[in-house]
């Protein structure tokens, strides 16, 4: 009880200090309106809220139930048949790598009515569940598959049996995870899509002004709602297991094989090819079965043509060049400083324990905040250059990045700390001894996870404020309809972003290899 | 179907391992009657419970063959003729151990409601009345292992196979648990294999101890054990226990010192 008047009367001052700041317009003139005005602004748009809500909440769940139900029955086909998941890798990794906001003006001008915010939703929940669910599946203690094998019983037996009930802790895990991003997924298919209802239209509409406390409002309601939703699927996991809390994903480890020796060579080349192909493959089976105009839908064949051999094919490509040149500095930058911000704070953990209490819970709730949400207030506090575009992308991948390192050096095991407590070592020798060493995969996991957000973060900034770059690019493109360059800035960030991971994924492959190190989580 | 014969003919089993290839067992043969106790005693490494495996059609041999009651292992499993036992319990955590001693009938496909009668009476019979709808979680090690036993019983085996199921226990218990295990055989008397480190329980349990050496996996000697059952507890401190225990232990060390 005590703890929790304690937690009350801090909350209850920093509530009291935003209010005087607010009231006194102590922060970038303004920019930071106080509690009671938002509030306030709150009450008079009380009207227009529950449609907004309802807009974006209601494709967000369909998405979120049908997401989740392609990502499970894909989490079963690839458990049944291990080289389903083989050929699929590509397209689980690409649909991981997706920054939502690029592919959102594609679907956009090709789906009808809600559905781009229902397949944004859809596609946002994919990958955290069926990788939860498939890494629950197949980690599986080996005792009782030998008890149910002993009775005859074959692959779907140990299914039933053990498989679908000790993958449960790992989906509802998943699902905790896919909440928020469906909400997320849901309002960035509100962006350019021309409808009046929606946070994410509201947030727009807002934007030119002039009024911060209405988009402190939207940003809060927002973040409000994704919360809402994480606690929901919390509530369920709660409920159904004691596990430990899943609150980052793991992404990759489910994505690799370790019995890569027993595919014959030559399957496995094929394989290889097959993953590869695989996305471009789906890309255009879609497309063709939607019957929608090729000048809107381009095939993976078409943006080719668009950007090697069309007729403004030289333009285009300078285009995308010179955004790129822009937009990827800022990204990879924004990426160094979120990881060596959050291993420094991880590893400031071990040696005082406050610090970790102090921000997990913190990076817990950050992590559920809608990126867009959190954008127009950032352009407030720091203008609409480039310290915004930084400081969002520092802001959507430390707290990942934070929470992924921090729990992957918790799981140190504590004889190795005690050993050196034995020959009385120092803080630091901890640290040079255990803990940095033992850190390295997870900040290859955490660069992994987060790459793709600081593409995300360094798009949504430039679309929404800073007027240049990829983001800005692809705003423009959707403005003059120019379907052509839509497609390809589209493919050109999901490229780099599948790219970049790759790059991770071989420095890890290198780094285990020579170290001898298990793969971090 | 009660109380199967088995048989071992000449199998071998090799492992890859790091492109090296480690010959796990080497010409075994081994004949169980119906009815019998056999236990298998060796050092880590010497194929014992890659043979046991071999047996419960878990593994298969790369040469050689496998019967029990003249048909192959796996036909065996899918009738639930085998019941097996590891180290550890390898109960499902999320199920009481009723669900748990169930949990064979219901891969086997048969209804659980007929047997409800029979999981009390195993219940019962490894002495874990009052803790039926305990979970793993919430048992002692001992208690853990019983439920296991329960579990290998309810299809009736007609051969029972041990992995050193007392392993993890410490030896007061595992000497407790010997007493309880022979009770429970002399019930039905099941065919059985038990693997274990431990001379004195092979010599308080087992009919004959097949000694087996590493290098290759393979059967050093057999060594029979007159005791006559049911055998008490006071067995383990008679003279002829402890010179059989000496007899055993010379062929054990013995060979491994050559």
């Amino acid at each position: 009880m005590k703890h929790a008047a304690r937690v009350l009367v801090r909350v209850g001052l920093l509530l009291l200090v935003w209010e005087i700041c607010g009231d006194l317009r102590l922060i970038a003139d303004g920019a930071l309106p106080s509690p009671s005005a938002i509030l306030l602004q709150w009450w008079q748009d009380r009207g227009v809220y529950p449609l907004h809500i309802a807009a974006t909440a209601w494709p967000a769940s369909i998405g979120f139930l049908l997401g989740n139900g392609i990502a499970i029955s894909a989490a079963l086909a690839f458990v049944l048949v291990p080289a389903l998941e083989r050929l699929m890798r590509g397209f689980n990794i690409a649909v991981f790598a997706i920054p939502p906001i690029a592919i959102g003006p594609v679907l956009v001008i090709t789906l009808p009515g809600v559905w781009p915010q229902i397949t944004l939703a859809a596609i946002s929940v994919y990958f955290p569940t069926m990788v939860m669910t498939l890494l629950g599946l197949r980690d599986v203690d080996p005792r009782p598959i030998a008890v149910i094998r002993s009775y005859g019983g074959g692959d779907l037996a140990v299914l039933r049996w053990l498989r679908l009930r000790s993958c449960l802790p790992g989906l509802l895990g998943g699902l905790r995870v896919a909440a928020p991003a469906a909400i997320l997924g849901s309002i960035l298919a509100e962006f350019g899509s021309g409808s009046r209802w929606g946070l994410g239209s509201f947030l727009l509409g807002s934007l030119g002004r002039g009024n911060p406390a209405r988009i402190w409002g939207i940003g809060l309601t927002a973040t409000a709602l994704a919360a809402l939703a994480y606690a929901l699927c919390a509530v369920l996991a709660r409920r159904y297991t004691q596990a430990a809390t899943h609150v980052t994903i793991a992404a990759g480890i489910a994505l690799e094989s370790r019995r890569r020796a027993r595919w014959h060579r030559l399957l496995d080349l094929a394989l290889s090819f097959g993953a590869l192909a695989m996305p471009f493959l789906i890309w255009w089976a879609v497309l063709a079965g939607s019957g929608v105009s090729p000048v809107i839908a381009r095939t993976p064949l078409a943006v080719w043509t668009y950007l090697t051999s069309g007729p403004a094919a030289a333009e285009a490509r300078d285009t995308i060049l010179q955004a790129l040149a822009q937009s990827l500095p800022w990204a990879g930058i924004g990426l160094l400083i979120a990881l060596a911000v959050a291993l420094s704070m991880a590893v400031l953990g071990i040696l005082w324990r406050g610090v970790t209490t102090a921000l997990l819970p913190v990076s817990l709730v950050l992590q559920t905040m809608p990126l867009v949400a959190l954008t127009p207030i950032v352009v407030l506090l720091f203008g609409r250059g480039i310290a915004t575009t930084l400081v969002v992308t520092v802001a959507v991948t430390f707290f990942p990045a934070f929470i992924t390192i921090a729990q992957g050096l918790s799981q140190v095991p504590k004889p190795a700390l005690d050993l050196l407590d034995i020959y009385g070592a120092s803080g630091i020798q901890k640290l040079r001894f255990v803990s940095l060493p033992a850190s390295v995969p997870h900040v290859c996991a955490a660069a992994r996870l987060v790459a793709p957000a600081a593409l995300l973060g360094v798009m949504i900034a430039e679309w929404l404020a800073t007027g240049y770059g990829l983001g800005n690019l692809l705003n423009e493109a959707r403005g003059e309809l120019d379907y052509g360059m839509i497609w390809a800035v589209a493919f050109v960030a999901i490229a780099i972003s599948v790219g970049f991971y790759q790059i991770v994924r071989l420095i890890e492959t290198r780094l285990f290899e020579r170290f001898q190190l298990a793969s971090g989580a | 179907m009660r109380n199967d014969g088995l048989k071992v003919t000449d199998v071998n089993r090799t492992f890859k391992v790091e492109q090296r290839e480690v010959p796990a067992l080497r010409g075994v043969s081994l004949d169980c009657e119906p009815g019998s106790f056999t236990a298998l005693i060796g050092p880590s490494g010497c194929g014992k419970s890659t043979l046991l495996r071999i047996i419960a059609g878990l593994d298969r041999p790369d040469g050689g063959a496998v019967s029990i009651g003249g048909a192959a292992p796996i036909e065996k499993c899918r009738e639930g003729a085998l019941g097996v036992a590891f180290q550890d319990a390898a109960l499902l955590p999320w199920r009481t151990v009723r669900d748990n001693i169930a949990l064979p009938l219901q891969v086997l496909g048969r209804s659980v409601r007929n047997h409800a009668a029979r999981i009390e009476e195993l219940i019962e019979l490894v002495g874990l009345q009052g803790f039926a709808d305990a979970r793993p979680g919430q048992l002692s090690g001992g208690m853990r292992q019983r439920a296991a036993i329960a579990r290998t019983l309810v299809t009736d085996p007609s051969v029972l196979l041990l992995d050193e199921p007392f392993g993890a226990l410490d030896q007061i218990l595992r000497r407790s648990m010997n007493l309880e295990l022979q009770r429970i055989w002399l019930n039905s008397r099941p065919t059985t294999v038990l693997v274990t480190h431990g001379i004195d329980e092979a010599l308080f349990l087992a009919d004959r101890i097949v000694v087996m050496q590493r290098n290759p996996g393979r059967i050093a000697c057999i060594v029979e054990v007159p005791f006559k059952r049911p055998r008490r507890a006071e067995l383990f401190a008679a003279p002829e226990f402890h010179r059989l225990e000496d007899e055993v232990a010379e062929h054990l060390f013995g060979a491994a010192a050559a």
